[in-house]
């Protein structure tokens, strides 16, 4: 009996046992809908993920204050005074650098607006920034060199943080705010990055490093250096020159460790998307258990059809049907109704994708190379399902499988 | 014995058929030798358990015997692979059995045609060569009914018409009216007469003295062995009803 011969018996039997088809099938429509929308909300997260650190600033490389933790010892711990401005004046000059941003932040910073206020983080910074983190401004100014110089109490905010105090950019530009009670002038709102939650981009105060330092912090140190350089090619060499020049200000020796790190947005990048695959991953684990779980519906449909139709096998084999005739046949069926159960699955699958992405706030959308694998999963669940049941029918003693009531 | 083993179609010599059920063995056939030509009607009579099924399973290649030959036509069905012997069945043998087994859900003439398709003969064919065998069962109008449509009379005559779909020199019936009326009965002897009539071999098991008065050959089988061999006109005239 060909392929072709099996498929239009299978069809046949199918279509007389409708409901129990339906039902069968049900279970792979239900996995393979799971994995294309799981799959398409899994792709989804880990797009927004990288674009959403890719927007915190391209080749950039941060230097953190305080040793980073080698070989599961702290270095250095304390003894230096580590990051100060004159450190990230130190790096300007640095072959391959475009910018040097010195950071100071200070959470929990309460904004009040009139009657309106909110708490957000102040970052003391220079003009710099902009061009470190890729901050553009929407409407009045960035900070200048003149403000940093002359200590301004000047702000530039994130427009989430002028939105959270009730006012549009245009309201908010030219009046004064009060930044722990202490005012300061709005002159400028940087454009939306996008972003929500937690670490999200638009919520911030920029003011003059000098400002802050003199009105928050104390001293001359800094939390953070912000470099950009020219080209993504060069972080590694930017990086050890960086390395090499903050050692020597800080008379580090030898074998002492850094008291600083660096930390680049590449390796950032790596980080989040490491994580987002293993994410996504998971995702495809859990519809891959439902897809499982309904080829185990199949292949037990299939052991109670071979019991069912004991006879009817007995019949096919004293007309002349093989081994492998029988075999054929319940393969077949088993195959058909996963891959039909596959097909509805695909199209459920991409129908929800978009409303199951809204709901996790993800722009999610089913991709072929998700559909593919949903689909030859499925083939497969299908022929390993009717594996046995095809053997079982086609060992069937034809003299008992005639005699069975 | 009728006819010579050089023209005849089924040979037994000395056909044993043991089962082993758990530490016992059932003997259900204890040597069994006998000479079917082609073109002969047998009728193959018995109580139940004497072994007569397990004949004709052995007959049909649908199962080995445990010792002794059989021959089918001329070839020892020893050296006959699970394949060769599926496709002999196919090819050589159609099987009437006492409940139909037709398969429930396809047409009659898709029960009919089904042999053809283990034959791999073309669809177009198929269908050809299934409505005339319909039509010579007389059942040409029934062609797209359900088995459970039909009744008892009609459906065995699909099941002949089966049978004979793939042209067989042999037909093995194992009580083809033990579950049918009378009328019907009636009218399944006179097609299997007419059948025997046209050249076709035919091996009937029965309790009916009936069909067995139409046989030219009566097997009487007991505990495992052939207990009588004899032309059914002797058996007529020994008192059953003609």
């Amino acid at each position: 009996m060909s392929y072709m011969e099996a498929l239009r018996l299978a069809m046949r039997r199918l279509r007389t046992n409708a409901l129990r088809t339906g039902l069968t099938a049900l279970g792979v429509i239900i996995g393979v809908a799971a994995l294309v929308s799981l799959i398409g909300v899994g792709q989804g997260t880990q797009a927004a993920l990288t674009s959403r650190i890719a927007s915190l600033g391209t080749n950039l490389l941060s230097v953190n204050a305080g040793a980073s933790f080698t070989g599961g010892v702290r270095g250095a711990a304390g003894t230096a005074t580590t990051l100060t401005e004159d450190d990230a004046a130190a790096l300007v000059p640095l072959p391959g650098i475009a910018a040097v941003a010195p950071e100071m932040p200070v959470s929990n910073v309460v904004v009040v607006a009139g009657r309106n206020n909110t708490t957000t983080s102040l970052t003391g910074t220079s003009p710099a920034e902009a061009h470190v983190r890729s901050y553009t401004v929407q409407t009045g100014t960035f900070l200048s060199d003149v403000e940093v110089a002359k200590s301004l109490r000047v702000a530039v905010l994130g427009p989430t943080t002028v939105a959270n105090l009730n006012m549009t950019p245009e309201q908010i530009v030219g009046t004064t705010v009060e930044l722990n009670g202490i005012p300061f002038e709005v002159i400028g709102v940087t454009e939306p990055k996008g972003g929500s939650g937690f670490a999200n981009p638009d919520d911030f105060v920029f003011a003059p490093i000098s400002t802050v330092q003199a009105a928050f912090t104390g001293g001359t140190t800094l939390r953070t250096i912000g470099v950009s350089v020219n080209d993504p090619n060069a972080i590694a060499y930017a990086s050890s020159a960086i390395e090499l020049t903050l050692r020597s200000r800080h008379g580090l020796v030898a074998s002492a460790s850094d008291d600083f790190s660096l930390v680049s947005q590449n390796q950032l990048l790596t980080v989040a998307s490491d994580q987002s695959a293993t994410l996504r991953n998971f995702l495809i684990g859990i519809a891959a258990i439902a897809l499982v779980v309904g080829g185990i519906g199949i292949a037990n449909t299939m052991l109670v059809s071979v019991r069912e139709r004991v006879r009817e096998i007995g019949t096919r084999k004293a007309i002349g049907a093989r081994r492998r005739d029988i075999g054929r046949q319940f393969l077949v069926e088993a195959v058909i109704v996963s891959l039909g159960g596959a097909l509805i699955g695909v199209v459920v699958g991409v129908l929800v994708t978009g409303p199951v992405g809204a709901a996790v706030n993800v722009p999610a959308r089913a991709s072929l190379p998700g559909i593919a694998l949903a689909f030859f999963s499925s083939l497969l669940v299908g022929i390993v399902a009717g594996f046995l049941p095809a053997r079982q029918a086609a060992g069937l003693d034809p003299v008992e499988a005639l005699r069975y009531e | 014995m009728t006819g010579t083993e050089a023209e005849a179609l089924l040979v037994g010599e000395d056909l044993q058929r043991v089962y082993r059920m758990g530490e016992s063995e059932v003997r259900a056939l204890r040597g069994v030798t006998f000479s079917i030509a082609l073109g002969e009607s047998v009728a193959i009579m018995g109580p139940s358990g004497s072994g007569k099924s397990t004949l004709l399973h052995l007959l049909g290649l649908l199962d080995r015997p445990s010792a002794g030959r059989y021959l089918f036509a001329g070839v020892d069905t020893a050296r006959l692979d699970d394949d060769h012997s599926a496709a002999l069945r196919n090819r050589a043998i159609g099987f009437v059995f006492q409940n139909f087994n037709l398969v429930s859900g396809e047409t009659a003439l898709d029960n009919v045609a089904a042999p053809l398709v283990y034959a791999g003969v073309k669809r177009k064919e198929r269908t050809e060569r299934a409505r005339e065998a319909l039509d010579r069962v007389g059942l040409s109008d029934r062609m797209h009914h359900d088995p459970s449509q039909l009744s008892g009379g009609q459906r065995q005559r699909v099941a002949i018409a089966r049978a004979l779909v793939t042209r067989p020199p042999l037909l093995l019936a194992d009580e083809p009216t033990g579950n049918l009326d009378s009328t019907s009965s009636a009218e399944i002897f006179s097609l299997l007469a007419q059948l025997h009539s046209e050249g076709l071999t035919l091996v009937t098991i029965t309790h009916d003295p009936r069909i067995a008065a139409r046989a030219e050959r009566v097997l009487r089988v007991e505990d495992g062995r052939i207990v009588s061999d004899e032309n059914s006109a002797a058996y007529a005239q020994a008192g059953a009803p003609a």
